[in-house]
């Protein structure tokens, strides 16, 4: 083996390391220990069917796939100007807006979401100016629904968005724009033409991103969702802390992780092919 | 004279502690106050608070690798526990400071004792419910119609969703809720689900909403509405059809300060602490000889006086721990329709 491949395994090595012996290993032990209890393969695939076919699982899935990927769109609408303005932002603008992004990022989710209660309630800052300007005359239902999960989640994982898409914005060359305008291009062309494609990679990078990391949310839908807003973690939690059914918990675990997994190749394609493209 | 073997044997045992579970937060600073800190000036054994959940407590346990001592909670969770045959033996005899006869006979089992009562009682707000027009009982919550608003009820994670209120309001008698007829109880929750604005996982969450009139209706445990009520937020409750629910206390089998855990639970139930923690908390002693320590007006406040249990009903430990897992997944079912 040459030498700077060694040198590459050692530096990487502590990570590999960590991520095994923190990561992998609890969960392989969880899942294994977990459906030993079940006894034997026959039982763990019957078992399997019937949980993995379940009303509540499936229901359970599609809410999450559904909340993730109204989230990651929002996150994208919002983001992708954000990023922009972050690209071409220098000195203080710069700094101001990274802060803005990234600061409530580092708040605890507690903090973060009674700060939402004061904003979207009932008695909140929204509905009282909504009220007092006459706009509405019943104060609207911002959160305990839907509306208030997709708020919470998007506010959470918009960082991971911006960030992003920041990276794919900042390694476009100028120069290539340049020569756009130069050669007549109107705005609108350059940006659908030229600035969208070479930026296009960050686009699908940060979406998987936010939806891998959505679909296994659980307390902002449990602080801000309504009676339905039941995510997969909601169900997985429930079946360790209240029926003390691992086994169960391991099988809603390995779908979980499968979705996520499977997400997660094609993120490695995405990024792969970026990869590409500067090398 | 008499202090000085104390003193010698606190310093002689400093080192002593006994680990316990408790549920946090504000009980944390009354029990500090009120039980810990005079049981250590007392014993020189340090008590040293610590969080940990129901499965956290399993794997522990089934890990063999217990890191605490004394466990404060539910009795839901007490039961798992026990049954997964985690749980030494409360050693009654060993009490010197209480007397185990003192303690309510339904309060006292083999692995774990009672040490206060709290309730889920029907709470309501006065600005909209005025005196002599609030709801009374579980029917009442259930018409939608007459007290019109948005409601709250326990969430399934909780461990225990008010499947016995569902049950009231439908007209079955408090004496014969048991075994709890789950369909039925779910078939009356659907017809009050448009009604309801949220499940509440936590007791900081539904006094947040109660507060925050998010919610004009509700179930609550009565010691986290009545210090809201104190501080002049406009609500009220019904102790008729209130729902008695145990703390307890067990310690883990091979507990590291077995013996001082023992000692501390001891020290816990007399009847002069349980009246000054208990009043503190607003939740009602198991050692029957503290009301008699409580004013009139205090204890008609606490939920397991002779007055709450005349209106209210204590839940069978043992059906929901039998049917947990059941209706867990009803709910799951029916949550998700």
């Amino acid at each position: 083996m040459p030498l700077y491949r060694i040198s590459q395994w050692a530096l990487i090595a502590p990570a590999l390391v960590l991520v095994i012996a923190l990561f992998m290993m609890p969960i392989a032990w969880f899942v294994g220990a977990s459906l030993a209890e079940l006894g034997s393969i026959d039982a763990i695939w019957s078992e399997a069917k019937s949980v993995l076919g379940s009303r509540a699982i499936l229901g359970a899935i599609w809410t999450t796939n559904v909340i993730a990927l109204v989230v990651t769109i929002s996150a994208l609408i919002i983001g992708y100007p954000l990023s922009y303005a972050l690209s071409r932002a220098k000195g203080l603008a710069f700094s101001l807006i990274l802060i803005c992004i990234v600061v409530p990022y580092f708040t605890s989710v507690v903090v973060r979401t009674y700060a939402w209660m004061v904003i979207l309630g009932r008695n909140g800052i929204v509905n009282q100016v909504l009220l007092s300007t006459g706009l509405i005359n019943e104060p609207l239902n911002l959160m305990y629904n839907r509306l208030g999960v997709v708020i919470g989640m998007t506010y959470v994982l918009l960082p991971y968005m911006v960030l992003t898409l920041f990276g794919a914005m900042k390694a476009v060359d100028s120069r290539l724009l340049q020569a756009a305008e130069g050669m007549g291009a109107r705005p609108l062309t350059i940006f659908a033409k030229v600035f969208l494609p070479l930026t296009l990679h960050g686009v699908m990078a940060g979406s998987l991103i936010v939806f891998i990391l959505a679909i296994g949310f659980f307390i902002t839908p449990a602080l801000m969702g309504g009676t339905g807003d039941i995510m997969m973690a909601t169900l997985i939690e429930r079946e360790i802390e209240v029926s003390q059914n691992w086994p169960v918990a391991a099988l809603m675990t390995i779908a979980l992780l499968a979705i996520t997994l499977t997400l997660y190749a094609l993120y490695g394609r995405f990024a792969d092919r970026s990869g590409e493209r500067f090398v | 004279m008499l202090t000085a073997p104390f003193v010698l044997r606190g310093t002689a045992q400093s080192s002593e502690q006994v680990i316990v579970r408790t549920t946090g937060g504000r009980y944390d600073d009354v029990m500090r106050r009120q039980v810990y800190d005079p049981f250590t000036e007392l014993t020189g054994i340090t008590v040293i608070p610590v969080a940990a959940t129901i499965a956290k407590m399993l794997t522990m346990a089934r890990a063999r690798n217990v890191e605490l001592d004394l466990i404060d909670a539910a009795i839901g969770p007490l039961v798992t526990l026990q049954r997964e045959g985690v749980l030494a033996p409360i050693d009654y005899g060993s009490w010197k400071w209480s007397k185990p006869d003192d303690v309510m006979v339904d309060y006292r089992q083999d692995k774990h004792v009672g040490h206060y009562v709290y309730a889920s009682v029907l709470a309501y707000n006065t600005n909209s419910f005025p005196d002599g027009q609030h709801p009374q009982n579980w029917s009442d919550f259930w018409n939608s119609e007459k007290f019109a608003g948005p409601r709250m009820l326990a969430d399934m994670a909780t461990g225990h969703p008010n499947l016995e209120f569902a049950l009231l309001a439908d007209g079955v008698p408090m004496d014969q809720l048991y075994p709890l007829d789950i369909k039925r109880a779910f078939e009356a929750m659907s017809r009050l689900r448009p009604h309801i604005r949220k499940f509440w996982d936590t007791g900081a969450l539904s006094s947040q909403m109660m507060l925050d009139q998010e919610v004009l209706l509700g179930s609550i445990w009565n010691g986290r509405v009545q210090p809201l009520i104190d501080q002049g937020v406009p609500l009220g409750f019904v102790w008729n059809q209130h729902m008695q629910q145990l703390q307890s206390l067990g310690v883990f089998e091979g507990a590291p300060n077995a013996k001082n855990a023992q000692m501390l639970i001891d020290f816990m139930l007399q009847p002069e602490v349980q009246a000054r923690y208990s009043a503190d908390l607003q939740y009602g002693p198991t050692n029957q000889k503290a009301f008699g320590i409580l004013t009139a007006e205090q204890a008609a406040q606490l939920p397991g006086s002779p007055a709450s249990r005349a209106v209210g009903f204590l839940p069978n430990i043992d059906w929901w721990e039998d049917n947990r897992e059941l209706v867990n997944r009803e709910w799951s079912n029916w949550i998700l329709q």
